[in-house]
């Protein structure tokens, strides 16, 4: 039986599906793979196979809508949902036929209870059984005691059962949060079938790494799965520890590190790595004259020479780059930096090439964004799979190259939008509106780090604990934008995000013409001349 | 004999034009009864609109008071209110259960004409409720139990309660009149001629104007599915009909209740057309010329038994009706659904609706070119092949009237569908309608055709003469008799 894999855009995704891929190798399942970047996608995807496929796997895609509702499948079709979008939409979660979902067992769904919010239609069933025999009504009737109180008594409780349910469901549905990455799930699934390989649990690191460099998991929730993994990481790289020189060129290494949180310094100079990190530049405010100033002294405080600084890092002194970390750390200490050192993983293929987790998400979330499309629209999508092969460091350092362009350019947004002031307060939430389009990941990653940016900027105390909402030009011919709501930045924010109820709402009440697109719930298109009316709903909404 | 008289209820050119359409009379009656002996043990579930938070029930359940009937009959002709109350309530409680309601004894106190009494008491609201849901109770038993109740002389005080400012005493009186019209004619209109009409159908029109019934709330819904049972009633029975200007009343009420979108509204609605379409052609004319025989039609085709059933049996009385009555109702569109109720999976729908396919075979040979037109002939054929025994039977009767009625080319259409053979010529198991139609049909079909020898070929062709043959060995000797007499008659010359 093929099998068809429907896997979304986002480089977590990818890196469940490589495990997955890896897995039916093993198994020789066949297997058709279709990119979806949204939900227009995976209906046609699914329209157009499913005469031809039994089985389905979605990858981080399906788990929050009401699948069987949405895709109306046969009967005899089923559906293997891996999906980090919480909360799974409860259908999903109590079909035991065509729905099986992949989810950590130790993951706390909260689901409500299945008598909270199913109820057998037995009244009603009741009812139309007598009626439905199409007979003459009785001349006369009496009336029952038994009757009006039981029904009035029946109808109070389920009014109450109903208003019961719908706050249950409003508290489950309100908040939309991100779960388990869907690539360490995929390992745990391969390591319980005892099939767990290196290269599948450097993708399952990946993928966590993805879901932390997105912001999308608390730092608590970071921490933990780092743990998990750790343990994954000795067991299988424990032989090599004692003797380095065994390295083989063909062999590959996974090394968990504290490392530096500054994004892809190791493959660019630290001074760039530096002004187009977010937690840094945000952090020293480097959009104004002032934060330049204050990066020469952070250099200074270092004693680095600027022009060791600003080559490339590979090339710079061994002297300089033995205690480097160290002396970085305590000087970023110094200037309010205190979480610059993060736990990660770092991966050596052979003797040359090293690379830390979060400097393949940046790589390969950019090769899946790169606009300079060559070919159809899934090429990009293959080519950023294809990097996370072992044998592919071309399309890796490409990965990388592209990277950094698109890093600079959010950076460079960052700072026009802050200096320029565009970011601006609607009373319950902050709001930016850029004039240029913008890629949907792109977007995402520029709306946190613009919000942590303004956070930084800004000595409104009530504004910093605000949420921010971020539109962009989408379509200009068919004159619509693209708008994204992210949760406030604060130290202790749990990531969830209530903008995609909000938006919904929104929508509803003023008839704006808005297609929910994204796996996100939080990202919406809209028209262009609906903006307005759909702003003044939302802050009345959430005021 | 039997033949001839069945012929006579026919309509056909050169027959008593009043004699044409069948009536159904024995099978209604005969449903009636049946209906009339169950209705005290079956419930009908309706939802109670009203007896609603208002009532403070749960307060009143936790101190239900057990009286004795002596204290009953003791606390109902006291002077203390209160004890008044409780013993209405105690009787209305023994009534409203489900098991055995002691009619009888509560009758036999004679209490009634004072629980006829606090109908009347307008500063006791729940002493009025309490004793109309008792009498509506009493009233819901046998014409004896109906009779106690109305000679207590309850139906004035309950049509002045129609118009209580309570709903809910207002809709009790609503449900009472319903049993005390239920019972046959006489208390029909005895109710009709005490004006009970005009408040009743006040309570659908004023305060809630046409086109907003369907925004009523769910306590309305309960509310209007008893006033439209009530009006069904009214509409109800026989020997006499509801006077006429009574009918006319209520008629433009019907047409919008049956546009409500609650399923027992609707079916109640469509009974009560069907009863007023259950009658002469006059009867009939004033519902066809309301213009509601579309949305019967459209009704017809629903898939809910209770909307089906009254609307097939209002449309199939129309049918009964003129020439024109059947054409309007043909022009309705009750052509498209009838094939679809032809194949129906239950045996009721598939009799009354060839019942009412018979009757439009029996119109002039225009109507019955739309038959032939509209697709009738081949559910037809598969009803005769292999529908349920007595909608078999209709369909026969169909066929015969189609003959009948056909012109030549017609008849041979009829024959080529497999109609012909397939009818008359099987061995049927009813051995009474074989022979009067195989005698009837053949000689009718033969001669009006006027082409004996091509209709005998046409029945050779189609291997009928070797049945026929067959049908001389059949047991009852009226169909050996006429089988004889067919071969003697068409196909002696070979």
């Amino acid at each position: 039986q093929r099998v068809l894999l429907l896997v979304a855009s986002d480089v977590d995704a990818l890196c469940a599906c490589k495990i997955l891929q890896a897995l039916f190798q093993c198994d020789h399942v066949q297997y058709t793979l279709v990119p979806v970047s949204g939900w227009q996608e995976l209906e046609t995807a699914f329209l157009e196979h499913k005469d031809q496929f039994k089985y389905f796997v979605f990858i981080n895609c399906g788990a929050n809508v009401d699948l069987l509702e949405i895709l109306q499948p046969e009967e005899d079709t089923f559906f293997f949902v891996c999906d980090s979008h919480r909360p799974i939409n409860v259908v999903n979660v109590y079909n035991d036929t065509q729905i099986k979902l992949l989810v950590k067992q130790d993951d706390d769904l909260n689901v409500p209870a299945y008598d909270d919010i199913f109820r057998d239609e037995e009244d009603e069933e009741e009812d139309s059984e007598n009626e439905s025999d199409g007979s003459e009504p009785s001349e006369k009737r009496r009336r029952f005691e038994e009757d009006v109180i039981e029904r009035t008594m029946k109808r109070r409780q389920r009014r109450e059962w109903e208003a019961r349910r719908r706050e249950i469901l409003f508290d489950y549905e309100q908040y939309e949060y991100h779960g388990t990455s869907s690539a360490m799930v995929m390992f745990d699934l391969a390591w319980i079938m005892s099939k767990d390989l290196n290269d599948m649990l450097w993708w399952a690191i990946v993928g966590l790494t993805d879901q932390w460099v997105q912001d999308k998991i608390t730092q608590m929730k970071y921490v933990t799965d780092i743990g998990i993994l750790q343990r994954h990481v000795s067991r299988h790289n424990h032989r090599n520890e004692d003797d380095e020189n065994s390295l083989s060129i063909d062999c590959m290494r996974i090394a968990f590190e504290y490392d530096l949180r500054l994004a892809l310094y190791q493959h660019w100079s630290l001074y760039e790595s530096l002004c187009n990190t977010s937690y840094t530049s945000a952090s020293l405010k480097l959009w104004s004259v002032q934060g330049q100033k204050r990066l020469q002294e952070f250099l200074a405080d270092m004693g680095l020479p600027l022009k060791q600084v600003k080559q490339k890092f590979n090339s710079m002194d061994m002297s300089l780059k033995e205690n480097l970390r160290e002396m970085i750390e305590e000087s970023a200490n110094k200037f309010g930096m205190k979480d610059l050192r993060v736990q990660t993983f770092s991966i050596h293929f052979g003797f040359k090439n090293k690379f830390s987790a979060s400097d393949i998400v940046y790589a390969t979330a950019s090769l899946m964004e790169n606009i300079e499309k060559e070919g159809p629209e899934t090429t990009n999508f293959i080519k950023a799979l294809d990097s996370l092969s072992r044998g592919n460091l071309d399309k890796l350092h490409q990965g990388l190259d592209l990277a950094k362009k698109q890093l600079r350019a959010i950076q460079q947004t960052v700072a026009s939008c802050i200096c320029t002031n565009l970011v601006i307060s609607q009373g319950p939430f902050l709001y930016c509106s850029l004039m240029e389009h913008i890629c949907e990941l792109s977007l995402c990653l520029l709306s946190k780090y613009l919000l942590k940016s303004f956070v930084c900027s800004t000595k409104n105390k009530r504004c910093k604990l605000l949420p921010l909402v971020m539109a962009a030009p989408m379509d200009v011919e068919q004159g619509t934008v693209i708008m994204v709501g992210i949760p406030p930045e604060t130290e202790s924010s749990d990531k969830k995000n209530f903008f995609g109820r909000a938006f919904e709402k929104a929508a509803d009440s003023t008839n704006s013409r808005t297609l929910h697109n994204h796996f996100d719930m939080s990202i919406i298109e809209l028209k262009t001349e609906d903006r307005s009316k759909f702003l003044d709903a939302l802050i009345s909404l959430l005021s | 004999n039997n033949h001839s008289e069945r012929m006579r209820k026919f309509k056909n050119k050169g027959k008593d034009a009043a004699a044409l359409r069948r009536q159904r009379a024995e099978v209604s009656i005969e449903l009636r009864k049946a209906k009339k002996d169950e209705q005290i043990l079956k419930r009908r579930s309706i939802l109670f609109g009203l007896v609603d938070e208002n009532l403070p029930l749960e307060e009143k359940r936790d101190e239900i008071i057990q009286l004795s009937l002596e204290e009953i009959v003791e606390a109902v002709n006291g002077s203390n209110t209160m004890l008044q109350l409780q013993a209405t309530q105690a009787t209305r409680r023994m009534l409203s259960r489900q098991k055995d309601p002691p009619i009888n004894q509560i009758i036999e106190l004679g209490i009634i004409p004072k629980l006829v009494e606090f109908l009347t008491r307008a500063d006791n609201a729940p002493l009025q409720f309490e004793a109309a849901w008792a009498l509506t109770n009493i009233a819901s038993g046998t014409s004896d139990h109906t009779k106690a109740v109305v000679e207590g002389g309850a139906i004035p005080a309950f049509i002045s309660l129609l118009s209580s400012p309570h709903m809910h005493i207002s809709e009790q009186s609503v449900w009472a009149l319903g049993n005390i019209a239920g019972d046959g004619p006489l208390y029909r209109d005895a109710l009709i001629n005490r004006n009970a009409i005009p408040p009743l159908l006040a309570l659908v029109s004023p305060v809630t104007p046409v086109n907003n019934l369907h925004f009523l709330d769910l306590t309305a819904v309960g509310f209007l599915r008893n006033i439209t049972w009530t009006l069904s009633n009214l509409c109800r029975n026989k020997n006499p009909y509801p006077p006429l200007d009574a009918v006319k009343k209520i008629l433009p009420v019907l047409i919008c209740l049956i546009e409500h979108e609650d399923k027992d509204i609707i079916s109640d609605s469509c009974w009560a057309i069907s009863y007023l379409t259950d009658g002469s052609n006059d009867r009939i004319q004033i519902v066809v010329d309301t213009g509601i025989l579309p949305r019967l039609v459209e009704l017809m085709a629903r898939p809910e038994l209770i909307i089906m059933t009254p609307a097939l049996r209002a449309i199939g009385n129309v049918v009964t009706g003129t020439d024109e009555q059947t054409q309007a109702a043909i022009d309705a569109g009750v052509l498209a659904v009838l094939p679809h109720l032809l194949r129906h999976a239950k045996p009721t729908i598939q009799k009354e609706a060839a019942w009412a396919l018979s009757n439009i075979a029996a119109g002039p040979c225009w109507q019955i070119q739309q038959l032939i037109t509209c697709g009738l002939l081949p559910p037809l054929v598969e009803l005769l092949d292999k529908g349920d025994f007595k909608a078999q039977k209709e369909a026969v009767w169909a066929v015969a009237n189609f003959t009948t009625g056909g012109t030549v080319e017609q008849v041979v259409e009829l024959v080529r569908s497999g109609t012909y053979s397939e009818d008359y010529l099987r061995p049927v198991t009813d051995a009474r309608i074989n022979t009067c139609l195989l005698g009837y049909l053949v000689s009718q079909a033969a001669e009006k055709l006027g082409e004996t020898e091509r209709l005998c070929l046409l029945v050779e062709e189609l291997d009928g003469l070797e049945k026929i043959e067959a049908l001389q060995t059949h047991d009852n000797n009226m169909v050996y008799r006429a089988a004889l007499n067919i071969i003697e008659k068409y196909f002696s010359g070979e």
